[in-house]
């Protein structure tokens, strides 16, 4: 058992989320507040989001690319569209390195 | 996270658990598994009943003055089908006990903020699981089901409301059981209980049930896992068990009871509205209409005809020399032959039918 808080890393990878989605074997509950929960159905463990993280799952679940989750969060928040577009690809390389996505 | 030792319904010998009650709070369910031993025409085809708020009330606080019952463990049909699921749990909570429920998980989400107002009274959540894949689980349960149970997990998780899981060992799980545990731990459940599956058909019998070498199998398997692992894990009562001085489970021991979505007491939840079951013996007391305390003193006098019946059944195979088969040697399956719940078995020897016949 292990549940895994996404905290946001500094990486230098550039990503792209065109391709990505959220992979079949993660189940994904929404907490009132706009936190989620990921199951992830192979490793078996859980992986918490906060409400920015919960933003970028929604907006993969419906296709987005980095730039339209960004602009969801600069319409949410006050923050900056660079910081926002940081965030997400900040985010995303998370998901990534924990196997949470596949390709479309 | 809490773990307790108490989340079988049925304790082992010698440790029975506290005194407490089962209700059934919806005759109907929501899913179609096969091997379910609630009659199908309550689950499917009479009118929906659902246990009645008020007369909840009344039974539980008779229930607590006189026979000391401190916890309700909601069941069905599906408990969570109940159109004022948040009152059962206040209702449980405004007498001062705790409550938990058995479910298929499926409308977890939709009870959620009943369950969050309860929480301080509401001691575990017990989840039934079919398998540990969505493909496993959902060719009983059906589609989605596996999904939501695994968000129904997650909600507990993040909760720390402790879950356990229920397994019903078929014979298509007997290898998993190290996989299932593992699942378990991972996904944080509280406790793991296995479950030997209670037949309602020939075919259920020979698709799912297991043989006695099997049981054995399974137990030992079991009892291993249960070393390994930090999480409880068990097999409820339905195992071969020919000791005949203690009372094989709390319902015998006069623990824990029944009481049926009609209102009715009975001995135990196993045997209620037992599908394809052609008596009723295990009930003794329509609480709509009759006291607990009286209904509490029959439900105690059948329970101790019942062990007495069990010992009786042993004792006489012992002086013969022979070895209890399984309908003997596992108490329910003694129950449900003893009970008239079985009647496509052949009949069994007539000294361990006693209490057939036997109407309220
Ligand atoms: C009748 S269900 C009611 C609660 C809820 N609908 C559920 O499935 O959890 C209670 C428990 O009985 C188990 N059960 C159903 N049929 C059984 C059988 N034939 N033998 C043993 N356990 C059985 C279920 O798997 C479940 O864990
Ligand atoms: S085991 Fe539970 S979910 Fe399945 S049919 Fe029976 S009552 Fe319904
Ligand atoms: S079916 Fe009989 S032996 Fe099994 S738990 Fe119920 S009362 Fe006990």
């Amino acid at each position: 058992m292990g549940q895994t808080a996404l905290r946001i890393t500094r990486t230098d990878k550039i990503m792209n989320s065109n391709n990505l989605i959220p992979g079949k074997h993660v189940v994904v509950t929404d907490f009132d507040g706009g936190e989620g929960i990921l199951v992830d159905l192979n490793t078996k463990k859980y992986f918490q989001l906060n409400e920015t993280a919960m933003v970028v799952w929604k907006g993969l679940e419906q296709g987005k690319n980095v730039g339209q989750i960004a602009d969801d969060i600069v319409a949410r928040y006050e923050v900056a569209l660079d910081n926002a577009t940081r965030s997400v690809e900040r985010i995303l390389d998370n998901f990534q390195n924990y196997k949470l996505l596949t390709a479309k | 996270m809490q773990t307790d030792a108490t989340f079988s319904d049925d304790g082992a010998p010698g440790r029975y658990g506290p005194q407490r009650l089962s209700v059934e709070l919806a005759n109907i369910c929501n899913l179609h598994c096969s091997y379910c031993f609630r009659s199908e025409e309550n689950l499917y085809n009479s009118r929906a009943e659902f246990f009645p708020v008020e007369l909840l009330r009344r039974v539980i606080g008779e229930a607590r003055d006189v026979a000391n019952v401190t916890k309700i463990n909601f069941t069905g049909g599906e408990p969570t089908l109940h159109p004022d699921f948040a009152a059962t749990l206040e209702t449980v909570a405004g007498a001062g006990m705790t409550s938990s429920f058995v479910t298929n998980g499926w409308h977890f989400e939709r009870v959620w903020p009943a369950i969050v107002a309860n929480r301080h009274s509401i001691s575990h959540v017990a989840f039934s699981l079919d398998g540990i894949t969505r493909e496993t689980h959902d060719r009983w349960r059906g589609n989605g089901s596996f999904d939501r149970l695994v968000r129904a997990f997650s909600r507990c998780y993040m909760s720390d409301l402790p879950f356990a899981l229920k397994v019903t060992v078929r014979r298509d799980l007997m290898d998993q059981l190290e996989q299932i545990a593992m699942f378990a731990a991972r996904l944080g459940a509280a406790a793991l209980n296995f479950v030997h599956v209670m037949p309602t058909s020939t075919a259920v019998a020979d698709e799912s049930s297991l043989s006695l070498d099997e049981q054995r199998i399974v137990e030992e398997e079991v009892a291993i896992l249960a070393r390994i692992f930090k999480m409880s894990i068990g097999v409820d009562v339905g195992y071969y068990n020919i000791d005949e001085e203690n009372a094989p489970c709390s319902p015998l021991a006069g623990t824990s009871m029944n009481v049926d979505y009609r209102g009715r007491l009975s001995l135990c939840c196993n045997l209620s509205g037992f599908r394809g079951a052609d008596e009723e013996a295990d009930v003794v007391a329509d609480l709509n209409v009759e006291p607990f305390a009286s209904a509490f003193a029959k439900l105690k006098e059948l329970a101790s005809l019942q062990l007495q019946n069990r010992k009786a059944a042993l004792a006489a195979l012992r002086a013969q020399g022979v070895k209890p088969d399984l309908f003997t040697g596992s108490p329910c399956l003694f129950c449900l032959q003893s009970f008239g719940k079985v009647p496509w078995r052949s009949a069994p020897e007539p000294e361990l039918v006693s209490i057939r016949g036997r109407r309220q």
